[in-house]
């Protein structure tokens, strides 16, 4: 029987910070430009990205494990990177989680602008990067919406970590797949423990970032 | 035009939209600085997408425009986008391509703020104006790019009068200020007239006519652009050219009916059916003062005033005709439904028009 140690504990909430800021800042890095061109950009094919994103939002983690592991398994496309119960693959699944969020939140702020936003600025003379700016600035609170709904989603997501990490002690256990862990153990105190700390956690970020978002509407 | 800073040639903008394909065609149109062009029309007519095209914000699909600008060439559209954060940065931010020193840059917002009258709001969050100051806030914000070429759509919309009214004195005195070429896109002529020296009709995609504002106004080369100019009294009638001697000819309408028509005017037109266009402010009633020449009597029909002007109809060889007064000066306070009055006016004051 495992012991409820304190080291313990916070190795698994550190394991599961990281993966999950990882993943999280790597979908605001690729979905935020993504979805501020989805929003903006009138082209062929965009009901087609729109509706795709769209279903990506409600995709179930599990199956996005399943695909994932298929593209890590030793003898799939991307086998020989050897990243299937990393920390890494981890990391990829939740990215796959986060990003049809991050972009669905974002293109839905950017297209609630005026048609006219980026002309007026244009038509100011405002240099291009200095744009890029205020609409970040103008939209920051469907970008907050798209933080929190993304965090949310990947730290409380324990089928597509399991499936790609395998609740591996001490390589790719983290808070999610612990606790499943240990309540089919029958050891109930140790997955109540963690799941505390995975709810503080949860509503820490939310809180802190629904404060930033709320303040940031006076 | 030789100070033009902004010249449309042969422009055509195509654009689709659910409700077929719209055409602009613009052979010629200059922008000079220091003069102020409305460009007139209904909805629909194009007036916008010749704004935005003028702006570079459209590219046209054939022609082109020349500018000659040494400054910025902005557009205020017709619905002001404010950018979040205060109302002194929406203006500041507008100035961060110029190049310019902090102090000068703040001394440009302030000037700006103050001379729309809003720089009492410069720290309110600019996503919680009403219409009216945002309005202001995103003429102020291209008044202080000191623009060369200074685009206007619609900037007294979802305004109240008297706000229509202060800002369109706030405007004129900002245009007087700087050597700026201006072009205003509005339906209100009255508006674009409180600031225009020149005037452009757009009908239907089509620059009608172009010209100088008293020009445009008093000789409409068409029906619909004398509609547009508020050239209201339009009466039909058969040209008759002054025979030997004679200073005027005459449009005669029936056998008791007839308006002075100079002979300049005659000249170069065929006799036969013609409209004669007579501004209401030019139509006078009851006279006696020896200015212009007796049409005839006529009967008030309606007497209405909004505190300022009172709008007169009267019937006239059984048309209807309108005229303008004072409102409280002499005729205008005992003038009544059913009144006989005599109508008189100058020869030079009747425009003729194609049927």
């Amino acid at each position: 029987m495992t012991e409820l140690s304190l080291p313990l504990v916070l190795a698994v909430t550190a394991r599961t910070l990281a993966v999950c800021g990882t993943a999280l800042a790597i979908a605001l890095l690729a979905g935020l430009p993504i979805g501020i061109w989805l929003g903006r950009q009138r082209f062929r094919g965009r009901v087609l990205g729109v509706s795709l994103v769209n279903s990506g939002m409600g995709a179930p983690p599990v199956v996005i494990g399943l695909l994932v592991s298929m593209l890590f398994w030793r003898s799939g496309p991307l086998g020989f990177l050897e990243w299937m119960y990393s920390p890494r693959a981890m990391v990829i699944a939740q990215v796959v989680i986060a990003l049809p969020l991050v972009i669905g939140i974002t293109l839905a702020a950017v297209g609630a602008l005026d048609e006219d936003w980026e002309l007026q600025a244009r038509t100011l003379g405002i240099p291009r990067g200095r744009r890029l700016w205020l609409l970040l600035r103008e939209i920051r609170l469907g970008v907050l919406a798209a933080v929190i709904a993304a965090l949310g989603a990947i730290l409380s997501e324990v089928g597509a970590v399991l499936a790609v990490g395998g609740n591996l002690e001490g390589e790719t256990r983290v808070l999610t797949t612990a606790i499943l862990m240990y309540t089919q153990m029958g050891q109930f105190e140790l997955a109540l423990a963690l799941a505390a700390v995975l709810l503080g956690l949860t509503l820490v970020v939310a809180g802190a970032l629904t404060v930033v978002q709320q303040g940031g509407r006076a | 035009m030789s100070d033009a800073v902004l010249s449309a040639r042969d422009l055509v903008v195509r654009r689709t939209s659910r409700s077929g394909v719209f055409e602009l065609r613009v052979d010629a149109l200059d922008l000079a600085a220091g003069s102020v062009l409305a460009v007139l029309g209904p909805n629909g007519a194009g007036k916008s997408t010749l704004l935005r095209t003028l702006a570079g914000l459209e590219k046209p699909s054939a022609g082109r425009i020349e500018r000659r600008a040494r400054g910025p060439v902005t557009l205020v559209f017709q619905r002001p986008i404010a950018f979040a954060g205060s109302v002194a940065h929406n203006v500041d931010v507008a100035l961060a391509g110029q190049g310019l020193p902090r102090e000068a840059r703040q001394a440009r917002v302030a000037e700006a703020l103050a001379h729309f009258d809003i720089a009492r709001l410069a720290a309110r969050n600019a996503h919680t104006l009403s219409g009216g100051e945002l309005r202001r806030l995103a003429l102020a914000r291209a008044f202080a790019l000191q623009p060369a070429v200074w685009l206007l759509d619609e900037p007294f919309d979802d305004l109240d009068p008297a706000g229509q009214e202060s800002l369109s004195l706030d405007l004129r005195r900002a245009i007087d200020g700087t050597n700026a070429a201006v072009a205003v896109v509005t339906h209100d002529r009255r508006r674009a007239l409180l600031l225009s020296d020149r005037i452009a009709v757009l009908l239907a995609g089509r620059l009608a006519q172009q010209g100088g504002r008293e020009e445009v106004l008093a000789r409409p080369t068409s029906v619909p652009v004398a509609q547009l100019v508020g050239m209201e009294n339009r009466v039909d009638g058969e040209l008759v050219p002054p025979r030997g001697g004679e200073e005027n000819g005459a449009l005669v309408v029936d056998a008791q009916h007839r308006i002075p028509v100079r002979a300049e005017v005659c000249r170069g037109r065929s006799t036969g059916q013609w409209l004669a266009g007579i501004r209401p402010e030019r139509l006078k009633v009851d006279v006696g003062r020896g200015e212009g020449v007796p049409i005839g009597k006529a009967v008030v029909r309606t007497v209405v005033s909004d505190g300022v002007a009172v709008i007169v109809t009267v019937v006239w060889a059984g048309r209807e005709l309108r005229t303008y007064l004072l409102a409280g000066r002499g005729l205008a306070r005992s003038l009544a439904p059913g009144d006989s009055v005599t109508l008189s006016v100058r020869p030079e004051d009747v425009h003729l028009l194609a049927p």
